[in-house]
């Protein structure tokens, strides 16, 4: 099958007073049609940043740059700002962490359900409010009339982020973007919200490119994982495989970090140190100072992508014939 | 050992709700009611329960940084809410709390060393070169380097941050420490570090920890005993391996059963609870959990259940636990 998504080489960078931030450093990769790709790293590794850049939602003093970003052959960065909010919203949708700041406020739950599908599907006043009212029963809320004419306060969380699936989803765009949906939710609610989003794609059969820096949500949610640091894809490979049998020090460290619900562990095995300030980046390998593995020549040069198995790809010199060289 | 070292007893910390032309009292939210536990030297307990549950209020007011409704807490043989201000000072030695948010609980308009120095020289502890002294210990054992005792709060990371405030609660030699959420605002990588700082502290020190946390996951691991509450009240309460093994409340259960586990081959059974959690000015009569309770009779809706033992020190507050 085509790709439906093929990012190439995207750089996103911030000059910003300090100096140049680069958020994102040549990521590349492939979403096919109907795929959960799960994006994971901690804040500040680029992830959110590399998808809103992607949706061409940088603004100054960011700066996107890519070989292409290719939806279905087109490529993106060759829109115009009109042609690309044609397909903001209709084509691509996006989720955002914070349903309590990502609402308008002064407009009714229907009004802004409503925009888009004006917007997009050309329907008039009273059919897009038809449409918008069977979206928010679709996503589960109760009473959905009523509450398409209530404001967003009086809404809890859960229902917050009901509507917010319900705004992303009303165009059927081919890829649904979700930015950490449920970082802000308890987890009775993320596990509600987790299962609506399951139900959703298997009946619209839409791309999810879910970011989380959960993996026990990631291993839930989607079928192939990146896994990001200091804006560079350092592993790629089925959630399996990177679950149980993770290659970079980095993926081992973040998995080891985190204690399971269903084993009791003797001791923690956390990651020493903290991700370097992006105006100071190491040379070479961005975890090398981190690494207990670091070899000298992770400090001079930056590995290159490697193939470990089958579709698993990891950034690591422990991986390499040039590292195995350097050990000898 | 097995002495309690601090006991509650029926704890209450209501909020008046104002209203009308003359904001008259017309209702109280009932933030904790009648909580009653105690925790032993050297243990920790696990605190755990959604947002808006009443945690947080519950650490708070046992310190008396909130004034409570009614109820008691006895530290030792002192009872906490009953002493007088001056003697309450000198208590709070020893009592000592670990927040939350590590970028607001910091002035940052004074430097690590007045930050940790602070209490010491206000308790009498040291002064002058034997504080300085003291502090650089502090960082030293909290894992900074103590020559940062003259930067400032914003000049550290997030971690970093928090392992000030724990240098500060653990400056005074306390013997009880709240931490509440110490670990929520950091990052995976960092909240490992920061846990097993704490663990490393009790050890060495002999502390008691009330750990307050959303994080089931991180409570299994750091805590002895864990104590669940589900609006403002504790539903279960026992031994942690006991709790994650064998919970009883269904409240319980569908809380440990909603945490993602990373294992792509298990299948889980999960129970997906319905509605969000009622608001705690108007809760529902009976039993509190009856509106999302898969298993709620028709007693559940009129009686409210009473906190039990069951087995062995594994107390649930539910009328149908010998049932089910």
């Amino acid at each position: 099958m085509s790709d439906l998504l093929q990012v190439k080489n995207l750089n996103t960078s911030f000059h910003t007073e300090d100096g140049v931030v680069r958020a994102v450093n040549g990521v590349s990769f492939t979403l096919k049609h109907g795929e959960a790709l799960g994006i994971v790293g901690e804040s500040g590794c680029g992830k959110s940043v590399a998808c809103l850049s992607i949706m061409r939602l940088i603004n100054h003093p960011g700066k996107i740059e890519a070989d292409r970003i290719l939806l279905e052959g087109n490529d993106l960065l060759q829109f115009r700002e009109n042609k690309m909010r044609s397909v903001r919203g209709n084509e691509m949708a996006f989720i955002f962490q914070e349903p309590m700041t990502s609402l308008n406020p002064v407009y009714t739950i229907g009004f802004q359900l409503q925009e888009a599908i004006r917007l997009h599907q050309g329907l008039n006043k009273r059919k897009s409010w038809q449409k918008s009212v069977d979206m928010l029963k679709m996503v589960g809320i109760p009473r959905p009339e009523d509450i398409a004419d209530e404001y967003p306060h009086c809404l809890s969380g859960g229902m917050k982020q009901r509507a917010m699936i319900a705004m992303a989803l009303s165009c059927e765009p081919k890829v649904l973007f979700a930015d950490e949906p449920t970082t802000a939710l308890d987890v009775t609610i993320q596990a509600q919200i987790l299962q609506l989003m399951r139900d959703l794609k298997e009946r619209i059969n839409t791309a999810i490119i879910f970011i989380s820096h959960d993996l026990g949500v990631i291993s839930e949610m989607v079928d192939r994982v990146i896994v990001m640091y200091c804006g560079r894809i350092i592993e790629e490979s089925d959630t399996r495989n990177i679950i149980k049998e993770a290659k970079h020090p980095y993926t081992i460290g973040l998995i080891n970090s985190k204690p399971q619900i269903n084993e009791d562990i003797e001791k923690l095995v956390p990651i020493s140190g903290s991700v370097p300030n992006p105006l100071q980046m190491p040379s070479g390998c961005p975890y090398h100072p981190r690494c207990e593995h670091a070899m000298e020549i992770c400090a001079e040069e930056m590995p290159e992508k490697m193939e470990v198995s089958s579709g698993h790809h990891v950034n690591c010199w422990l991986y390499s014939r040039k590292g195995d060289q350097v050990r000898q | 050992m097995n002495e309690p070292i601090i006991r509650l007893q029926n704890i209450k910390k209501y909020f008046p709700v104002r209203g009308g032309v003359f904001s008259r009292v017309i209702g109280h939210i009932k933030a904790v009611d009648n909580v009653s536990f105690s925790i032993k030297k050297g243990e920790t307990l696990g605190l755990v329960g959604e947002s808006g549950c009443g945690k947080s209020t519950l650490g708070r007011t046992i310190l008396k940084l909130l004034d409570p409704t009614g109820g008691n807490v006895y530290y030792k043989d002192h009872s906490i809410f009953e002493t007088g201000k001056e003697q309450l000072r000198c208590l709070r030695r020893e009592l000592q709390m670990i927040f939350q948010d590590p970028y607001s609980s910091l002035n940052p308009r004074l430097n690590v060393g007045e930050i940790i120095g602070e209490s010491i020289e206000f308790h009498g502890m040291a002064s002058g070169r034997e504080k300085q002294e003291k502090v650089k210990y502090m960082l030293e054992i909290c894992g900074l380097s103590p020559h940062h005792h003259r930067r400032y709060p914003h000049e550290f990371s997030g971690g970093q941050r928090q392992r000030i405030g724990i240098a500060r609660a653990l400056s005074l030699n306390p013997e009880f420490v709240v931490a509440d959420e110490p670990i929520s605002s950091l990052d995976v990588s960092i909240q490992a570090q920061i846990v097993n700082l704490m663990e490393d502290l009790q050890e060495e020190f002999g502390l008691t920890y009330l750990f307050i946390s959303h994080d089931l996951s991180m409570v299994r691991y750091i805590a002895d005993h864990v104590a669940v509450m589900y609006l403002g009240k504790v539903v279960e309460i026992c031994d942690k391996n006991e709790l994650y093994d064998n919970p009883l409340h269904p409240y319980t259960q569908a809380l440990l059963s909603a945490v993602p586990i990373m294992d792509p081959d298990l299948k889980s059974n999960r129970i997906i609870l319905s509605g969000d959690v009622p608001s705690p000015a108007n809760p529902p009569l009976g039993c509190n959990f009856n509106p999302r309770c898969r298993y709620a009779e028709e007693r559940c809706r009129v009686e409210e259940p009473e906190l039990r033992e069951i087995n062995g020190g594994h107390c649930v507050s539910c009328h149908l636990v010998e049932k089910r």
